[in-house]
């Protein structure tokens, strides 16, 4: 079994909860942001995600879709104070019936929460220099790492996007204080292209200790993966699966890793080092 | 919510605080759940399908949604009998009853499996799982022809004293047939029904949406069907009968043990509330209450037919 990044810390317990909508509104490219109260919220590391069903205690018989689906904590890391709760923003994409649902619940309603659940990505070293990289939804998981990051390392975000009006998160980004760049593949914001262009040389004229992070879609992951091998550089990646637990028992969200067999995303994931996965193999 | 209500049950001679179980297969090796509930707030689970050597799983993908069910090809994935018995057990709190689940590719693998299992004091009782639909050999094939069956679990019944539990699969045409057989070679209870076997494509790559390209398909789905052979099982044996299948609610446990079950499994809904079967019990015992039953083991066939 292939191990998540090294230097990971403790995950917090997970809970299960019934969660109030606070917001749900459209953001860029017809994605959703979406912030729950959830009671009793333990806290997360960066990169960590949570289980979610639309429907609160009424509706706990509602059997379809009958899964919850897997999202990325976006913002609310920090843990609710004893006895209260935490805001804690998620970024979906509809995707299917069960994520335009979650997308279409309104404030006052409730959705049914487990988690914080997987691992996290190994904390930026003080002193080090880090290079994220997120494309759609995936950026949600690389805002806290960004935020943590930003207060004793150079780190540098680069957020791509179809075009400027897809684009997520830039100005949250850009508040953390971090050198923060876009780009669109039409040329509407940014630079004109794909989000990886022009990475291999921008980490090959890095100095000193530095390690790519990479959240969004499978082929963006993986060219970033083919990039860091190529320079020589370390590279963490949180990938994504169907699953219908989130904590390691229906063993659904299997991908295969070098070290041979199968490896859980939810368990052992989602955060991996890219040089571990078997890219050829994903779904 | 115990007060009035007496829970136990008593299921093949295994006590229970509650007819609440939990699925093989569904609730891994226990501990997983710790986080969410008192896992002694149950009457027990059975663990996830043990083979003589850990075994690995189906490529992905190895799940997918379907209405109101899911579909899955996991393949009997485990960590082996060894490390369950070394590491698993021990990890569980003493009051929690633990049901082992042994699979194999012939009688002698499911002997050996249950003669290991038998020596542990922790182990309550040995669940045989007759009828995985998604392993290509084993299994099934025994769940399906009831020779096949008869020899396994007579092999078995000769290793251990441990109550005996035969699983079934639905996916015969005379479940009757396949209980009785059971019962016959000496069986101490029935559980049923493992998963229906299923398929589902996506028409825009025009493949399988599973690797293995068949699954096995769980969930509210196919509760009425799990109900019916429930049914048809509790009367055609005289060992009790534990009903599986797409349990999510109280009510949906009320309705096996009305039509005969003596205790049930819950599956999926593990799934998406870790803490079902907890409030799957508390329900159970609240509708005792509400409709006057002193002990929930009145509730065990207490189906009211229509006059005939």
């Amino acid at each position: 079994m292939t191990q998540s990044p090294d230097a990971q810390r403790p995950s917090p317990t997970p809970i299960r909860v019934d969660a109030e909508v606070l917001e749900n509104h459209r953001d860029a490219g017809g994605n959703h942001c979406l912030t729950l109260e959830i009671p009793g919220w333990p806290g997360a590391e960066p990169g960590q995600f949570a289980m979610l069903k639309p429907g609160g205690p009424e509706e706990s018989d509602r059997t379809d879709p009958l899964l919850p689906r897997p999202m990325a904590i976006y913002r609310g890391h920090a843990p609710a104070q004893s006895g209260g709760a935490a805001r804690v923003d998620f970024l979906l994409k509809v995707a299917g019936r069960g994520t335009r649902l979650l997308a279409g619940a309104r404030p006052g309603e409730f959705i049914h929460l487990v988690g914080p659940l997987g691992g996290s990505f190994a904390p930026i070293a003080r002193g080090s220099r880090a290079l994220l990289v997120g494309g759609g939804t995936g950026i949600a998981s690389l805002y806290e790492l960004a935020a943590r990051g930003a207060k004793g390392a150079e780190v540098e975000v680069i957020l791509g996007a179809r075009r400027a009006e897809d684009l997520m998160g830039s100005d949250a980004f850009e508040a953390l204080g971090v050198n923060f760049r876009v780009t669109t593949e039409d040329g509407s914001r940014g630079l004109a292209g794909r989000v990886t262009d022009g990475l291999e040389d921008a980490l090959a004229a890095a100095e000193g200790p530095t390690t790519l992070y990479a959240c969004g879609p499978t082929p963006m992951m993986r060219a970033c993966a083919e990039i860091a091998a190529r320079v020589g550089v370390a590279c963490q990646v949180s990938l994504e699966n169907t699953m219908a637990c989130g904590f390691g028992v229906c063993l659904g969200c299997a991908v295969p890793v070098r070290s041979g067999g199968f490896s859980l995303i939810c368990r052992a994931g989602p955060v991996y080092r890219a040089e571990d996965v078997v890219w050829e193999g994903l779904p | 919510m115990s007060g009035a209500v007496d829970e136990r049950v008593n299921l093949a001679g295994i006590e229970l605080r509650n007819p609440v179980l939990t699925a093989s297969g569904t609730f891994g090796y226990g501990s997983e759940f710790s986080p969410f509930m008192d896992l002694g707030a149950i009457g027990g689970f059975v663990a996830k399908s043990l083979t003589l050597q850990p075994r690995a799983g189906n490529p992905p993908p190895r799940i997918a949604e379907t209405p109101s069910g899911m579909l899955n090809a996991i393949s009997i994935e485990n960590i082996g009998v060894e490390a369950f018995l070394s590491e698993s057990l021990s990890a569980l709190p003493e009051n929690v009853v633990v049901i082992a689940s042994c699979f194999g590719t012939e009688p002698d693998n499911y002997a050996e499996l249950a003669a290991k299992l038998s020596e542990s004091p922790r182990i309550a009782g040995i669940e045989i799982n007759a009828s995985c639909p998604h392993v290509k050999s084993g299994g099934i094939e025994f769940g399906q022809d009831p020779r096949l069956l008869g020899e396994l679990i007579s092999r078995v019944r000769a290793v251990t004293a441990k109550p005996l539990l035969a699983k079934l699969s639905p996916n015969v045409t005379r479940i009757d047939e396949m209980a009785r057989v059971c019962e016959g070679a000496g069986a101490d209870g029935i559980s049923l029904i493992n998963a229906v076997q299923a398929m589902e494509v996506d028409v825009e790559t025009q493949q399988p949406v599973l690797s293995n390209i068949l699954g096995g398909l769980s969930g509210p789905a196919i509760r009425p069907i799990a109900l019916r052979m429930v049914w048809q099982v509790a009367q055609a044996v005289n060992i009790p009968v534990c009903g599986i299948g797409g349990i999510i609610t109280p009510e949906d446990a009320i309705k096996f043990l009305l039509c005969g079950a003596t205790a049930i499994q819950v599956g999926t809904a593990n799934y998406l509330n870790p803490a079902a079967g907890r409030e799957i019990a508390e329900g159970i015992a609240a509708y005792a209450t509400r409709k006057g039953f002193p002990r929930v083991a009145d509730l065990i066939g207490a189906l009211r037919l229509p006059e005939a």
